[in-house]
C-alpha cells in the first residue's frame, strides 16, 4: 500500500492518529500535495456514497470528516508552498431557521457538501433570517441553505427569501430549502430555487447548479 | 416536584461545554464505550428479543451514559449533571401510576412489564398537520375511537387562513384554535373529560403557556409534550415549559426520539440512548411519562426489523427496571388506505405491548404529508396491543408473529406506498371510515388473527 493509500485509508476509517502520521510522512517525502488532495477527495466522496447507500451512518461520516480536517492542517504548509489549493465548487452558508433547534439534518448536508468540495459556513441552529443573509454577503457565498424541521418554523424560510428580495440580493444566491416537512410545493410557493429532499439530493442539486454557472 | 429548581439551576452552574466538544468528545465516545462494555448486540432474527439479561444490560448502559454525560443546555453551554443517588431517589419516588382525564372519562394509567396481561394505555394521535377545515372532523375521528384512553389531536399549519409561525401572533391564534377544537371534539363525542396531550401546534414556550386553561384549554388532568433536543440537549425555552407545567400542575411527557444512524450509531447505541432519554424525562423534565419515537435516519420510521428490535428492547429495559411510564410512538412507512401500513401498525403495536410499553399510535407515511393519517392505523396497533396483552402472549410467540408480519412489508420500506389522505379514507361529514378501508382493515385483522393473535372482538 502506498503512502497516499495509507493516508486515505486512515481518513476513511476515521483513525486520526494514523491519518496524521501518514500525512506527515507524505509531507516529509515531498509527495506532490495536489495528488494527495485528489486522493483524499476521492476517499471522502466514497464516504458520502457509502452514507447514501446506508453502509455507514452519521458517526462514521463525522469521524472521517473530523480526521480530514486534522490531515488538512498537517498538509497546509505544503499546500501553500506548492499552491495546491483545490478550487471550491461553491461557497455555502447553512443554517437552521430561527425558532428551530434541529441540527442533525443540517449537519449531514454540511458534511456531505464538504466532502464533495464545497466551502461551507455553518451558522448553527435557531438563526435569524437577516443574520443568514448578512453572513452570506460577508463570506461571498453563492448558495444559502436553510433547514426547518417544524411546520411552524417553515415560514422563516420564506422570510429569508423576502429579505433577499427587499435588499435587492435575490439573484445573487441559489437558495435551497431542507427539512422533513418541506415539500416541493412549499419551495415553489416561497420562491426558493430548490428542495433538498435529502442530503444526497441536496448535494447533487448544488453540484449541478455550480456546474451550470 | 422532585428537585425541580436544583436541576434547572444546574443549567447555569454545571460544567461548561461547547457543542462540538459535547457531541464528539463526550457523547459519541461514551455511547460507543457502553455498547461495547455491556455487550449489546442487535440480532436481526429476533426483532422481539426475549433475553432478560440483554434488557438489563441496556438499562445499565443507559444509566451510565446518562450519569456521565449529562444533558447540555445549548443556551448556557452548561451540562446538567445528575448523580447516581439522585437518580435512584427519583426512581424510588416516582409513583408508577396516575389518574388522568376527568369525570367519567378518567383513566388509571399504570406501569406494565414484559408479557403483562394488563392492557396498554392507548393514546391515539396522527402526529401530523391537517388542513384547517379538517381540524374538527379529524379530531372527532380520533376522539371517538373506543380504545382511546387519551388523544393527541391533529396539528394546525394555518389559523384563520394565516400560516402559523412559531413565536409570532399567528401561533397564539393557532394554539387556541387547536386546544378549543380538540376540547370541542371531546365534548361532541361525549367524552368531555378525555385525557388530552396537547397542543402540538405550540412550538414556543409562550404558545404552550397560552393554552393552560381549565375551562376551554389544556387542564391539569391533561398532558403536554416537551421535546428533547438531538442528542441529549435542552434549551431555556424547553426549561420554561417544564417550569410552567410543574407550577400549573399538568402532566409532562418528555418527547424523545433517538435516531438510528445518528450520533448514537445503529440499533444498539440508539436503544441505549432512548432508554437514557427516559432517565432525562424522569429527572430533568420531571415527567409523568416519555413518548418515545426512535426512528431510522433515512426512513423516519420505526417499523423496520432493526427498529422493532430497538423498540422492543428499550421497553423491556425500562419496564423491567423501573415503574416509569413510556408510550411507544409508531412511525410507519406506508400511508393510510394501504395493507402495508396496517401490517406495520400491527407489528409495532405487538412488539411494543409484549415488551411492557404503552401505545401512542400512529404516524404513517414517514410522518411527512399533511392529512396523511387516520385513526384506522392506530386502531389496528391498539387492537393488536389489547389482544396480545389479554392473552398474555410471550415474547417468543410475539417474535414469531412479528417475523411473519415483517415478511409482508420489509422489502417495500424504501418504496412504501403513500396511500390516501384522511378525506379520501373517511367520509368527512359523518366522520366514518369508508367501507373499502374497513374491509381492508378486516382482511388484515383476520390475517393477523390467523398468525395467533386472539382478538376479543
Amino acid at each position: 500500500m502506498s503512502n497516499i493509500e495509507s493516508l486515505v485509508k486512515a481518513v476513511t476509517e476515521g483513525d486520526e492518529t494514523a491519518a496524521v502520521q501518514a500525512a506527515q510522512v507524505v509531507v516529509d517525502e515531498k509527495i506532490p500535495v495536489g495528488a494527495v488532495i485528489d486522493a483524499l477527495t476521492g476517499g471522502m466522496r466514497e464516504i458520502g456514497e457509502q452514507f447514501a447507500r446506508m453502509e455507514i451512518f452519521l458517526p462514521e461520516m463525522m469521524e472521517s470528516a473530523h480526521v480530514m480536517k486534522a490531515v488538512l492542517k498537517v498538509l497546509e504548509p505544503a499546500m501553500k508552498e506548492q499552491s495546491a489549493f483545490s478550487e471550491k465548487k461553491g461557497i455555502v452558508v447553512l443554517a437552521t431557521v430561527e425558532g428551530d433547534m434541529h441540527e442533525i439534518g443540517k449537519d449531514i448536508v454540511m458534511n456531505l457538501l464538504e466532502v464533495h468540495g464545497f466551502e461551507v459556513h455553518d451558522m448553527g441552529i435557531n438563526v435569524n433570517a437577516l443574520d443568514i443573509v448578512n453572513e452570506a454577503v460577508k463570506v461571498g457565498a453563492n448558495i444559502i441553505g436553510v433547514s426547518a424541521l417544524m411546520t411552524t418554523t417553515m415560514p422563516q424560510q420564506r422570510d429569508l427569501i423576502e429579505i433577499l428580495k427587499a435588499k435587492g440580493l435575490r439573484d445573487q444566491f441559489h437558495v435551497i430549502f431542507g427539512g422533513a416537512p418541506v415539500t416541493s410545493e412549499w419551495v415553489e410557493e416561497s420562491g426558493a430555487d430548490s428542495w433538498g429532499e435529502n442530503a444526497a439530493v441536496a448535494v447533487k442539486i448544488l453540484e449541478n447548479v455550480t456546474k451550470e454557472k | 416536584m422532585y428537585k425541580l429548581w436544583e436541576f434547572l439551576e444546574r443549567a447555569h452552574t454545571g460544567p461548561f461545554c461547547e457543542n462540538d466538544e459535547f457531541t464528539f468528545k463526550i457523547f459519541m465516545p461514551k455511547v460507543k464505550e457502553v455498547v461495547k462494555k455491556y455487550n449489546i448486540k442487535f440480532d436481526p432474527n429476533n426483532p422481539v428479543p426475549s433475553d432478560d439479561d440483554l434488557a438489563d444490560r441496556v438499562w445499565k448502559a443507559a444509566v451510565e451514559l446518562f450519569l456521565e454525560v449529562g444533558v447540555l443546555n445549548v443556551d448556557t453551554h452548561r451540562r446538567i449533571m445528575v448523580s447516581e443517588s439522585e437518580l435512584k431517589e427519583a426512581l424510588y419516588h416516582y409513583p408508577g401510576r396516575f389518574m388522568v382525564g376527568q369525570g367519567s372519562d378518567v383513566r388509571l394509567w399504570e406501569n406494565r412489564h414484559p408479557e403483562e396481561t394488563k392492557a396498554p394505555f392507548c393514546i391515539f394521535s396522527p402526529d401530523i398537520t391537517y388542513d384547517e377545515e379538517l381540524m374538527l372532523p379529524s379530531s372527532i375521528a380520533y376522539v371517538q375511537e373506543p380504545l382511546a384512553d387519551g388523544v393527541c389531536g391533529p396539528i394546525l399549519e394555518e389559523s384563520i387562513g394565516m400560516k402559523i409561525k412559531s413565536g409570532a401572533p399567528s401561533e397564539m391564534s393557532g394554539v387556541l384554535q387547536h386546544a378549543m377544537t380538540l376540547r370541542q371534539a371531546c365534548r361532541m363525542v361525549g367524552r368531555p373529560g378525555m385525557f388530552m396531550v396537547a397542543v402540538g401546534t405550540a412550538q414556543s414556550d409562550t404558545g404552550q403557556i397560552a393554552v393552560s386553561n381549565e375551562e376551554w384549554g389544556v387542564r391539569t388532568s391533561d398532558a403536554r409534550l416537551i421535546g428533547a433536543l438531538t442528542e441529549f440537549r435542552i434549551d431555556n425555552e424547553l426549561m420554561n415549559k417544564i417550569a410552567h407545567l410543574k407550577q400549573y400542575g399538568g402532566h409532562i411527557g418528555c418527547l424523545s426520539g433517538s435516531i438510528y444512524g445518528g450520533y448514537a450509531g445503529r440499533a444498539e447505541g440508539a436503544a441505549v440512548l432512548e432508554v437514557a432519554y427516559h432517565l432525562v424525562g424522569l429527572t430533568i423534565y420531571q415527567g409523568t411519562f416519555n413518548n418515545s419515537f426512535p426512528f431510522h435516519l433515512h426512513y423516519t420510521s420505526n417499523s423496520g426489523r432493526e427498529m422493532l428490535w430497538l423498540v422492543s428492547i428499550k421497553h423491556q429495559a425500562i419496564s423491567r427496571n423501573s415503574r416509569y411510564l413510556s408510550t411507544s410512538n409508531g412511525f410507519l412507512n406506508a400511508g393510510p388506505g394501504t395493507e402495508m401500513v396496517l401490517y406495520e401498525a400491527a407489528a409495532h403495536g405487538l412488539a411494543s405491548t409484549v415488551s411492557g410499553g404503552h401505545l401512542w399510535e400512529a404516524a404513517p407515511t414517514h410522518n411527512k404529508f399533511r392529512n396523511y393519517a387516520t385513526p384506522v392505523e392506530a386502531r389496528m396497533a391498539c387492537e393488536v396491543g389489547h389482544a396480545v396483552a389479554m392473552q398474555g402472549m410471550t415474547r417468543v410467540k410475539a417474535n414469531e408473529i412479528v417475523n411473519k408480519l415483517l415478511a409482508k412489508y420489509e422489502n417495500n420500506i424504501a418504496d412504501a406506498p403513500k396511500g390516501k389522505s384522511f378525506q379520501e379514507c373517511y367520509n368527512v361529514k359523518t366522520v366514518k371510515p369508508e367501507t373499502w378501508y374497513l374491509d381492508m382493515f378486516k382482511k388484515v385483522k383476520d390475517e393477523v388473527a390467523e398468525m395467533g393473535v386472539e382478538f376479543p372482538y
